[in-house]
């Protein structure tokens, strides 16, 4: 059987009729196939929801010690408090929506910081190579070998801890994996034949970093910025551990985690389980989305 | 390989005076300066006579330079990490007393970790979707995404105040082999730690094997008859031993970070507590000192692991003896 290229009306579609789906088509579709990935964006959307606008039709006092004294304190849920009371008298559902309103907003400009300042970090080294990337690594490799906890937990003693200053810190201190990551990514492209035909065109470093390197890796940078993300919202909530979290009457999940500890053997269920339910989900969620999210730059699993 | 040791040893010690540097130079940035610690040892209510008398006799009145090639000699020359503010002990007094036993801590679940996570990755990858596979990847992703103390709070409120009534504390005396003479104390502890890393490390080995088992050398030891087994252990288990070498020798700053929170919640006196409690109360050459031995124990784990791997792999050998 032969095909007549040049005949119009054939009936076999020319190669060139295919209409070929959009890339960002495709990769939505494999997105969309992975139910759990669509579950779990559908449930970050759904608690971002409710942590910013159920205060709105459902006001409760969240900050305001002096009013909770004519509230019953660790009161069980009620029509009135439907997940209870808290040990200072706060509306529980409530509250993990205003804990939530910190814990997601921190998390996620704490980890855009890390991924903005990972990438720029990497690309340089990865990209200059030589003398420069030996001295970015080993300056790497120093931020690296300082035990991360502890690094945070001395920042936030000695700075006046604000709020501005946890996204900071934890932003500042985040990166240098990340950069780890980027840099390979940039090793290993510029020493590829795209790189290199552009270079011997005479093109800049900083057009070959911004057309060819950056494209190229930024499939890693996107898992990587989800993961950083979930890293955050967990090492923010370590923080609030240790009495170091967001400060009073301010309140993360973490903190709420804290204090809903201090009340287990009280039996006080509603004052832990809800809110780790909903703390572990969402970080569970971002991880299994930055899962789905390399598969779908995997290009061996985008059918052509 | 002596001269990739010395090489190698060389480049640690310039990360480690890297890292002095920016930790000698951050109580600069506090507030109050670098003579914040005698508001926090003589009261907040001390006279400007005698917080400036503190400075003098503490050597903070000379420029940073001058403290930092002091510190440096200090440190380096006479060993000596100088006295703690607040404890009345040396600074290597408390490291003496308190590495030891978070070290036995942090080893046990290392030990465990390795024993319970390298065999189970393998058994993931080579019973790949199976039921096995999905509940332990599904067990590890919620481990993973679960913050440290709430994972020993839970583990603590089950088997300590429920059946079957385990100590929900280490013994409080300070002897460091208390592991072995009141091992009762230490499961939950171990457990909590061993848990949190086994998700991590699991998931990698279970990742590596399966990268390991497309390769082409795989595919010729079967094409040569080794059965599945002899395939899995010989051939497959060697090669994804390098990344796991290497990845151990880079979770050593996570494991002691992952017993600094373990210990605050089993209320266990080790290293992690120590550096809170020193933080906390503005306590420099205890935070300085604990945080250079933790960076030269990563250093050094780093440098065994590299090493470890070119006793495993002669490629790598060969490659650090020419660059």
């Amino acid at each position: 059987m032969t095909v007549v290229a040049s005949s119009p009306s054939s009936p076999v579609a020319l190669e060139t009729d295919v209409v070929i789906e959009p890339l960002w088509r495709q990769r939505l579709r494999i997105f969309v196939h992975n139910k759990l990935a669509v579950a779990s964006l559908a449930y970050v959307v759904l608690i971002t929801l409710f942590c910013y606008l159920w205060p709105i039709f459902h006001p409760t006092n969240q900050t305001n010690q002096a009013a909770t004294f004519n509230v019953t304190w660790n009161a069980p849920p009620s029509l009135h408090n439907p997940l209870g009371t808290d040990s200072s008298g706060f509306d529980e559902l409530g509250r993990i929506a205003f804990g939530g309103e910190y814990s997601l907003a921190l998390g996620f400009l704490a980890g855009v910081i890390t991924i903005v300042v990972g990438t720029i970090y990497g690309m340089v080294s990865g990209f200059f190579g030589g003398v420069t990337d030996t001295v970015m690594m080993r300056l790497l490799d120093a931020f690296l070998s300082i035990p991360y906890l502890f690094l945070l937990i001395a920042l936030l003693t000695i700075f006046n801890r604000t709020t501005m200053l946890l996204i900071l810190v934890i932003g500042l201190t985040g990166w240098w994996g990340n950069a780890r990551i980027i840099r390979g990514d940039a090793l290993l492209i510029r020493n590829l034949e795209y790189s290199q035909a552009a270079r011997s065109m005479g093109a800049k470093r900083m057009h070959i970093i911004r057309r060819h390197v950056y494209p190229n890796s930024i499939s890693n940078i996107v898992t990587v910025a989800t993961f950083s993300i979930a890293d955050a919202i967990l090492f923010l909530s370590a923080l609030g551990f240790l009495g170091l979290g967001i400060v009073a009457p301010q309140t993360d999940w973490g903190t709420m985690l804290q204090q809903g500890t201090e009340q287990l053997q009280n039996g006080y269920w509603w004052e832990i389980y809800p809110v780790a339910a909903v703390f572990i989900l969402v970080v569970v969620s971002i991880n299994y989305i930055g899962d789905a999210l390399r598969d779908i730059f995997e290009v061996r699993l985008i059918e052509r | 390989m002596l001269q990739y040791i010395i090489r190698r040893l060389v480049q640690s010690f310039v990360v480690l005076l890297i890292v002095m540097f920016f930790t000698f130079s951050l109580p600069y940035f506090q507030q109050g300066g670098i003579l914040a610690p005698a508001y926090a040892i003589m009261g907040t209510n001390a006279t400007k006579a005698r917080v400036a008398y503190w400075g003098q006799t503490h050597g903070m009145n000379h420029p940073f330079i001058v403290r930092f090639w002091n510190y440096f000699l200090q440190t380096f020359v006479h060993f000596n990490l100088g006295t703690s503010y607040k404890q009345n002990m040396t600074v290597w007094q408390i490291i003496s007393l308190y590495v030891p036993r978070t070290v036995w801590l942090a080893g046990a679940a290392l030990l465990f970790t390795v024993l319970i996570s390298i065999p189970l990755g393998m058994y993931q990858a080579a019973k790949r979707n199976s039921f096995v596979d999905y509940a332990a990847t599904g067990s590890a992703f919620i481990l993973y995404s679960m913050p440290s103390f709430l994972l020993s709070m839970l583990i603590m409120d089950a088997f300590s105040f429920h059946w079957p009534h385990l100590p929900n504390s280490p013994p409080s005396g300070v002897a460091p082999w208390a592991m072995f003479t009141d091992p009762k104390g230490f499961i939950l502890p171990v457990a909590a730690l061993t848990l949190l890393s086994v998700a991590g490390l699991s998931r990698f080995m279970r990742g590596t094997v399966l990268e390991v088992l497309v390769q082409d050398y795989i595919r010729t030891a079967k094409a040569k008859g080794c059965s599945n087994r002899r395939v899995l252990f010989r051939h497959a288990f060697r090669n994804a031993l390098g990344p796991i070498v290497t990845i151990l020798g880079l979770s050593i700053p996570a494991l002691f970070g992952g017993a600094l929170i373990i210990e605050s919640v089993f209320n266990y006196e080790g290293l992690g507590m120590q550096t809170v409690n020193a933080a906390v109360n503005v306590d420099v050459p205890t935070v300085l000192g604990i945080t250079l031995l933790v960076t030269i124990m990563t250093l050094l784990g780093n440098l065994i692991a590299d090493v470890a791997l070119g006793l495993i792999n002669p490629r790598i050998r060969i490659e650090g003896k020419n660059s």
